[in-house]
């Protein structure tokens, strides 16, 4: 078993080998080089988006709750002061823009690589800081400017005599050309994707350099903890994945500026290209807000059946032929954009393939669950409930695949439902799974175990009600990204905007509750999971030093996936 | 700083490069797709681009399509442009000529250029062009017309693509777009073009 008393030794060590001072207020956060820090700062950045980005769906949601346009004109009316139908319909389509753009840029990957990544990646490994702990700061702080892009954009003319862009956070040309929207709302989306992009870009190759050069004596590869494997894949994806997206974007901007006619056909060029190029990147990209996730869901698992996770070699192996596979989907979304059969064959074989290494994963949790001795702790049921939608989204992603029913659902609720299933259900249940486990070992304080599940039942039934009844309303026809519907469709829009409502208390209950635990100040002690939780940041104080393992742990060999610190080397 | 922590910030050194030389060769083969698109488009006909050939069709097929014709310019162009017929039928391996009359509306010479395509997209393998006004610049003195004409044949191969099975009718569409200025107002113009319809 871990030997706690090692630790503190290290950790006074650590106070003694260090010489100046923990800096203090703003200069602690503005010019941080420590991973939690800056872990924290992401955080908090994550969920200050996730606020506004669910703020804005709920708006959506109030809109579609009826039919016909009753919301948005007023919303236009304070927002740009033109509150005609018109501005209304445009500002319901920039509304779904930046709700897509700042839950996936600004909301999941801050939390997961930015926010757990940098937390818990070097305390896991045994390290004492990231790799390159000032380019650690410079990703952090591109993400506000990044933020404050976005949000210039919402406020500069986009479409002709219109505030914002609303084209889909996929940004198409046409659309997003000139042709479109010729105001410089769509540059500011540009450039701020560029620098969010950036923000990825040298946040993974500092983790890629943290996990394979800094990690402990005796903490090889294959004893790495899954979340820590899960933040390498993810790292590898996000450095293969973003530059195409900036290059993508960086034809869009010169095409729009400088007389380039990559997808302009005036000069030769074609829209589609952007496509194939866009979803190149895309696809990987949701790869990018899930697989952290698998890594959280995996230790959480393990920890509250108090098994180590079943068939570790396999869940690795599974990461990483998912991140491969990834790649050479692309065309999957574009279906209907006219391929031969013979392309459509492939891409639809390939998107299928991707069930096995996923189904490997869902049946490995489940098998750690098997004969476990479960306790339903709050961080369990959420990452129990992670298991569930995901599923239920990875099913609506094999029917999707299929080039036949996609020319059906194509940009229909149904791909709504199904992506959401998989992100706004799979990947915001393992951020709240990570959380709730972690969330004692960061802050120091314990929450409120009560608070903490009614949260999670209030989202689970709120969010299960909101996107459930779409797959009915996407097989019925009903095209997502437009903000009226015809009557036919109103009963299951009701329901689904009651289910939203509900999860939007269960995001204000995760306020309070926050505030709460912080105001309570029940001190947390160092492994408040018991046995279960055997990964090396149990070992530490809760919150761990400021400097931790400034004398390597050393890893001994124990069950695979199941890491436990011994003796010093 | 000890030997081993030096050598820990060499390496990690060594894979940060190795990171960013990732990174800027995946930016660079973003923009080398674009080109890679254009050629492979020309090869396998995909996205409806026709095939250019020199000579007519070697043999006759015995399917006979609906090939239509679809002519637009792009705001911007003062030119009118329309095909002499609307649609033709055609039997693979037949070669066809269709005229399209083109008209400068404007008061000065002006030049353009045609994109065209085919859909549905697929049929772009099998679709032969022999001669096409598409295939260079074209002139036009103030209101003066010209009538062009387009040569193309139907691939007989085509009816052993499956995709092609349930085709019936094929679209040749063109769009006329005002031809680059000289370089000193290009930016300008192309904007003023595009944006203002």
């Amino acid at each position: 078993m871990a030997s706690v008393s090692h630790f503190t030794d290290t950790e006074v060590h650590a106070h003694d080998d260090h010489e100046h001072p923990v800096p203090t207020g703003w200069r602690r956060y503005l010019l941080s080089t420590n991973h939690k820090d800056i872990g924290t700062l992401y955080l908090i950045f994550a969920i200050s988006a996730g606020i506004l980005g669910t703020a804005l769906s709920v708006a959506i949601r109030a809109e579609l709750m009826f039919p016909g346009i009753q919301v948005f004109p007023s919303i236009a009316h304070v927002l740009m002061g033109n509150g005609s139908l018109d501005a209304g319909k445009h500002m319901y389509n920039v509304f779904f823009t930046s709700h897509a753009l700042i839950m996936i840029f600004f909301m999941v990957m801050p939390a997961m690589m930015g926010g757990f990544g940098n937390w818990f990646v070097p305390l896991m490994i045994g390290a004492p800081d990231m790799a390159f702990p000032r380019m650690n700061n410079l990703s952090f702080w591109l993400l506000p400017a990044s933020f404050t892009m976005v949000m210039i954009s919402l406020f500069v003319e986009g479409e002709p005599g219109m505030h914002g862009f609303g084209g889909g956070w996929v940004l198409y040309p046409p659309f997003a050309s000139l042709a479109g929207s010729p105001g410089p709302s769509v540059d500011f989306v540009i450039l701020s994707m560029h620098l969010a992009g950036m923000s990825s870009i040298l946040g993974s190759i500092n983790f890629i350099a943290t996990i394979l050069n800094m990690r402990a004596p005796g903490m090889t590869m294959f004893r790495m903890p899954l979340f820590v494997w899960s933040v390498l894949v993810t790292a590898f994806l996000l450095l293969l994945a973003l530059p195409v997206l900036a290059g993508a974007l960086t034809m869009l901007l010169t095409d729009r500026n400088f007389g380039t006619t990559f997808f302009n056909p005036a000069g030769g060029g074609d829209p589609i290209l952007y496509q194939h190029v866009f979803w190149f990147f895309g696809h990987p990209e949701v790869y990018i807000l899930i697989i952290p996730g698998f890594g959280i869901v995996s230790q959480v698992v393990s920890t509250f059946a108090k098994k180590p996770v079943f068939g570790y070699a396999g869940m690795v192996y599974a990461m990483l032929a998912i991140a491969l596979l990834g790649f050479v989907v692309w065309a999957h979304h574009m279906f209907t954009t006219g391929m031969s059969l013979n392309a459509q064959r492939y891409y639809v074989l390939a998107t299928m393939v991707i069930a096995v290494p996923t189904g490997v994963k869902v049946f490995s949790w489940i098998a750690t669950m098997w004969g476990g001795s479960l306790q339903l702790r709050p961080p369990m049921l959420w990452a129990i409930g992670f298991i569930f939608v995901f599923t239920v989204g990875g099913v609506t992603g094999v029917v999707l695949a299929n080039a036949a029913i996609d020319r059906y659902v194509h940009d229909t609720y149904y791909v709504v439902a199904h992506f959401h299933y998989t992100m706004s259900l799979g990947a915001v249940f393992s951020i709240f799974a990570g959380f709730y486990y972690w969330f004692p070992k960061m802050s120091g304080y314990l929450y409120n175990e009560a608070m903490a599940k009614l949260h999670f039942w209030l989202t689970f039934v709120g969010i299960n009600l909101t996107f459930f009844p779409q797959h009915f309303l996407g097989f019925a026809g009903m095209p997502r990204r437009i903000v009226d519907y015809t009557d036919a469709y109103f009963a299951w829009n009701f329901v689904s905007s009651i289910g939203a409502y509900i999860s939007g208390a269960g995001a204000l209950l995760f306020l309070y509750l926050i505030y709460e635990a912080f105001k309570a100040k029940r001190h947390a002690p160092n492994n408040p999971w018991g046995p279960g939780a055997t990964t090396l940041e149990w070992t530490l104080s809760s919150p761990p030093p400021f400097h931790q393992f400034l004398t390597p742990p050393h890893i001994e060999e124990e069950e695979v996936g199941h890491t436990i610190a011994a003796g010093r080397a | 700083m000890s030997a081993s922590q030096e050598a820990t910030s060499s390496r990690n050194l060594r894979l940060a490069l190795a990171g960013g030389a990732t990174a800027l060769s995946m930016i660079g083969l973003t923009f080398a797709a674009a080109p890679f698109y254009t050629a492979f488009c020309r090869a396998t006909g995909y996205e409806g681009t026709p095939q250019i050939v020199k000579a007519d069709a070697s043999s006759k097929g015995s399917r006979t399509l609906r090939v239509a014709f679809d002519a637009n310019v792009a705001p911007g162009l003062a030119w009118r442009l329309e095909p002499e017929t609307d649609a033709v039928r055609v039997r693979t391996g037949k070669t066809t000529t269709v005229y399209f009359r083109a008209q400068n509306l404007s008061d000065k010479e002006t030049a353009a250029n045609a994109t065209y395509n085919v859909t549905p997209e697929v049929s772009g393998a099998w679709f032969d062009k022999v001669q096409c006004f598409c295939f260079s610049e074209q002139h036009l003195g103030p209101h003066e017309t010209a009538e062009w004409p387009v040569v193309f044949f139907l691939d007989p191969k085509l009816e052993t693509d499956p995709s092609m099975a349930r085709v019936d009718s094929i679209t040749l569409s063109y769009t006329l777009f005002a031809a680059p200025e000289p370089r000193a107002s290009a930016g300008a113009s192309k904007r003023a073009g595009l944006a203002g319809g």
